[in-house]
C-alpha cells in the first residue's frame, strides 16, 4: 500500500454483508470504515484519502456510479472496486467506463475480494525493472522469455502474459476471472472450465521436474504463485 | 345475450353516430329540395295571377268601369280560365262582378296578396278550395281581387313532404337494422375470440380460436393469436422442462452439500477433515452458482438488450484467440485442434459473446469429438456472409437429434454423465439469435460439422 496506510472505505448497504466484509477486512490487517448509503459515502470518501474504496451498485439513496463519478469529479484519486449484484457484462463495462478500476459480482468469494483490493492498491507501486525473479524462476519482460534456474521454459506469448501475471501478483490469490480479465480481455467467466485446463498447461511447463513447485491452486478461488518458504 | 352484447357494442355505438350523421344531412336536402321546389311553383302561378290582373287593369283604363265588367263576366263564363276567381267590389265590399259571392275578408289594405279557403265550392269543384290572389283599390275606389285555385300546390307539396318523411324514416330504419346486423357479425367474432381467451384462462393453452375460412381481417386476427398461443404454449413447455432440470441439476449437488454438512454437525470437530468439507461445500456451491449465472446469462442475451453494445469484430482474430485457449484442452485428449479459412471475416456483434460461443463450440468438438482426432475450424465469407464453421471427426449426433441439442438442459443420453451442464449449446444458439446468426448442423462423414451464418454486412 502507498504511505503503508492501509485505510479502506467499505460503501455497502446490505448490514450483514456489510458486517462480513468489515470482520474479514479488519483480520487482513486493514482499518475499515462503513458507509451504508450514498450521501454518507461522498461525505467520508472526501475527507479521507483512502487506499482502496469499494462501492456497492444499489445504494438506497444515490447510485453508486454516480457517488463514485462525484468523488473522481472532486479529485479523489482512490481506485474504486465495483461490488455489484448486477453480474452482466454490460453493467460490468459500463461501471468500469464510469471510472470504476475493478469491479466483482456477487455472491463473490472474500478471497477474491482480498485479492482484487490487494492487486488495487499495489497498483500505484509501478515496477520499473525488467526482470522479475520468484525463487529460481526469473522472467525478463524485454525478450518475453522464463527460465528456472538458467533453463529455459518455452512459452506461447499468452501463456508468458499469464505467467507474468502470477509473478506480479506473488503470493497473492489471483481468481480466473481476474485472469480472464487482464490476459485476455474478457469480461465474462466462460462456460467451460477452460482456464483451469490452461493454467494447468502452464503449470506443467514452469513447475515439471523442478525442484518445487511454484504455482498452487487455491480451492474454489483460483491460483497463487509463490516461492516455498 | 348477444343481441344486449350487440346493441352495448361499440361498433354499434358508432354506427349510431354515422347513421345521425348521414341522417341529418339527408332531412337538410330533402327540405330544400322541398321548400325550393315548392317556393318555385308558387313564383311561377303568382306570375300567371299577375298577368291576369294585369289584363282586366288594362281593360279598365282603356274602356273603364264597365268595360271591367264585363270582361269579368266573360272570363267567369270561359271554361279554360275556370280555376281562376274574380271579385270587383265597391268600396264597401259589396260584390259587383266575378266568380266569388263575397269579398274575402274585411281586409282593407289597398292592395296586396292574400290567401283563403274558398266560402262555396267553386264550378267543378267540392269542398272549399285554397285559394292564393291579388287585390288593388282601383282609381274609382272599387276594389278588384284575382286569384286561382292553389290547393293543387297544396296537394303537390304534400306529396314532396311526405315522400321525403318516408323515404327519411326508410333509411333510418334501414340503416339501424344494417347497422345491428354487422355490428352482430363483429360482436360474434369477438366473442368466439373470448370465450377461446376464457377457456384458456380456465383449463389451459391447448385452446384455439375456430377459424371460419374467409381469410377476411377476422380470420387472420384470429390466426394470428393462435400462433401467438402456439409460441405461448412452446415457451411454457420449455420453461416447465428446464424447471424441472434446473431442479434436478441443483438437487444432486445440493443433497451432496446436505448430506455432507449433517454428517459433519452430528460428528466430532476435527479440524483438518472439516476444512477438507468446508472446501468441498464451497466448490459445490460455486457449481450451483455457475448454473444459475449461465442461466440468466442465457436469458439476458435472449433479452436482445445487448445489441447497442455491438462492434465490429474480425472473426478470424476472435477463432486464433479461443483455438490458442482451447488448445490447452485438446492437448490431452491428442486432438489436433487447427484453424482454416480466409485471412479476414468481419461481423458486427459482441466479442465477448461471440469468444464464448465460440468456446463452446470448440469446447464440445473436443469433448464429444474422437480422442486422437482432430478439430478443424474454418472461417471464410461464403457468397458475402461470414461463416464459422467447427468440425470434428467424432461419432457424431444422429440427425434426429438436431433440432433437440439446442435446448436447455438437454443432453445426448452416452453423454448425460460426462461433464457439462446442457447449458453450452443453448447458450451458443441464444448468442446465434442475438446476431441473426442461423446455425447449420451438417454431418462431417464421420462427425459434426457446424456451421455459424453471420448476415453480411449492409455496405
Amino acid at each position: 500500500m502507498t504511505g503503508g496506510h492501509r485505510h479502506i472505505l467499505v460503501v455497502e448497504d446490505d448490514p450483514e454483508t456489510a458486517g462480513q466484509l468489515v470482520d474479514q477486512l479488519t483480520i487482513s490487517g486493514y482499518r475499515v470504515d462503513l458507509a451504508v448509503s450514498g450521501s454518507e459515502a461522498l461525505s467520508r470518501g472526501a475527507a479521507i484519502d483512502y487506499a482502496v474504496i469499494t462501492i456497492d451498485r444499489m445504494l438506497p439513496d444515490i447510485d453508486g456510479i454516480t457517488v463514485m463519478q462525484r468523488l473522481r469529479g472532486g479529485g479523489i484519486s482512490a481506485p474504486f472496486l465495483i461490488v455489484s449484484a448486477l453480474g452482466e457484462i454490460d453493467d460490468k463495462v459500463r461501471g468500469l467506463r464510469a471510472g470504476g478500476d475493478d469491479y466483482l459480482v456477487k455472491p463473490f468469494s472474500f478471497v477474491e475480494l482480498l485479492a482484487r483490493i490487494e492487486a488495487l492498491g499495489r497498483r500505484s507501486d509501478i515496477v520499473n525493472e525488467t526482470i522479475l525473479r520468484v525463487g529460481d524462476l526469473a522472467i525478463d519482460l524485454m525478450s518475453r522469455t522464463a527460465s528456472r534456474r538458467g533453463r529455459n521454459i518455452l512459452l506461447f506469448p499468452r501463456e508468458f502474459q499469464l505467467l507474468e501475471y502470477l509473478v506480479r501478483n506473488e503470493g497473492r490469490v489471483v481468481s480466473r476471472a481476474m485472469l480472464l480479465q487482464h490476459v485476455w480481455d474478457l469480461h465474462f467467466d466462460p462456460s467451460t472450465n477452460i482456464i483451469d485446463v490452461y493454467v494447468g498447461r502452464v503449470r506443467r511447463k514452469v513447475d515439471d521436474q523442478q525442484a518445487y513447485p511454484l504455482i498452487h491452486t487455491v480451492r474454489g478461488v483460483g491460483y497463487c504463485l509463490r516461492a516455498p518458504g | 345475450m348477444l343481441l344486449a352484447k350487440t346493441l352495448t357494442s361499440s361498433t354499434f355505438r358508432l354506427a349510431l353516430i354515422a347513421i345521425g350523421t348521414f341522417g341529418v344531412v339527408v332531412s337538410a336536402i330533402f327540405s330544400y329540395v322541398y321548400l325550393s321546389t315548392s317556393s318555385y311553383v308558387r313564383s311561377r302561378w303568382d306570375r300567371a295571377i299577375m298577368t291576369e290582373y294585369s289584363s282586366l287593369r288594362s281593360a279598365y283604363d282603356r274602356s273603364g268601369h264597365d268595360g271591367l265588367i264585363e270582361l269579368i263576366q266573360q272570363r267567369v263564363a270561359d271554361k279554360s280560365f275556370a280555376e281562376n276567381v274574380y271579385i270587383l267590389a265597391d268600396p264597401s265590399l259589396a260584390a259587383l262582378a266575378g266568380n266569388l259571392k263575397a269579398w274575402p275578408s274585411t281586409d282593407v289594405a289597398p292592395k296586396g296578396w292574400t290567401e283563403f279557403r274558398a266560402p262555396e265550392p267553386l264550378q267543378g269543384t267540392t269542398g272549399h278550395p285554397l285559394l292564393r290572389a291579388m287585390f288593388e283599390t282601383l282609381p274609382n275606389g272599387d276594389r278588384l281581387l284575382v286569384g286561382r285555385d292553389i290547393s293543387d300546390l297544396d296537394s303537390f307539396t304534400d306529396r314532396i313532404k311526405a315522400a321525403v318523411i318516408s323515404s327519411v324514416v326508410l333509411i333510418f330504419v334501414l340503416a339501424g337494422v344494417a347497422s345491428i346486423l354487422v355490428t352482430r357479425r363483429t360482436v360474434g367474432r369477438i366473442e368466439a375470440i373470448n370465450a377461446t381467451s376464457r377457456a384458456i384462462m380456465q383449463s389451459g393453452l391447448d385452446k384455439r380460436i375456430p377459424l371460419r375460412g374467409t381469410n377476411d381481417e377476422w380470420d387472420r386476427v384470429a390466426d394470428n393469436l393462435n400462433q401467438m398461443l402456439e409460441r405461448i404454449e412452446t415457451l411454457m413447455g420449455e420453461v416447465k422442462q428446464v424447471s424441472d432440470n434446473v431442479a434436478h441439476d441443483l438437487r444432486t449437488p445440493l443433497t451432496r452439500m446436505r448430506g455432507r454438512l449433517e454428517k459433519a454437525y452430528h460428528g466430532e470437530r476435527h479440524g483438518e477433515a472439516d476444512q477438507a468439507l468446508i472446501g468441498d461445500t464451497i466448490a459445490d456451491l460455486d457449481a450451483v452458482l455457475r448454473i444459475f449465472s449461465s442461466i440468466t446469462r442465457i436469458a439476458q442475451i435472449e433479452t436482445q438488450a445487448r445489441k447497442g453494445a455491438f462492434r465490429t469484430v474480425d472473426l478470424v482474430e476472435v477463432v486464433n484467440e479461443v483455438v490458442e485457449l482451447y488448445d490447452a484442452a485438446a492437448e490431452p485428449a491428442g486432438t489436433r485442434l487447427s484453424v482454416a479459412g480466409d485471412r479476414e471475416v468481419v461481423v458486427t456483434g459482441d466479442r465477448d459473446l461471440i469468444f464464448d460461443a465460440i468456446g463452446n463450440l470448440v469446447d464440445n468438438a473436443i469433448k464429444h469429438g474422437r480422442a486422437g482426432g482432430q478439430v478443424v475450424v474454418t472461417t471464410e465469407n461464403i457468397d458475402g456472409r461470414p461463416v464459422i464453421s467447427i468440425a470434428d471427426d467424432g461419432p457424431g449426433i444422429p440427425a434426429e437429434e438436431y433440432e433437440h441439442v439446442f435446448k436447455r438442459f438437454y443432453r445426448l443420453e452416452r453423454s448425460r454423465y460426462a461433464p457439462g451442464n446442457g447449458l453450452g449449446l443453448s447458450l451458443v444458439a441464444a448468442v446465434a439469435r442475438l446476431h441473426d446468426a442461423r446455425i447449420e448442423l451438417l454431418d462431417n462423414s464421420p462427425g459434426l460439422k457446424l456451421r455459424l451464418w453471420f448476415p453480411g454486412l449492409a455496405t
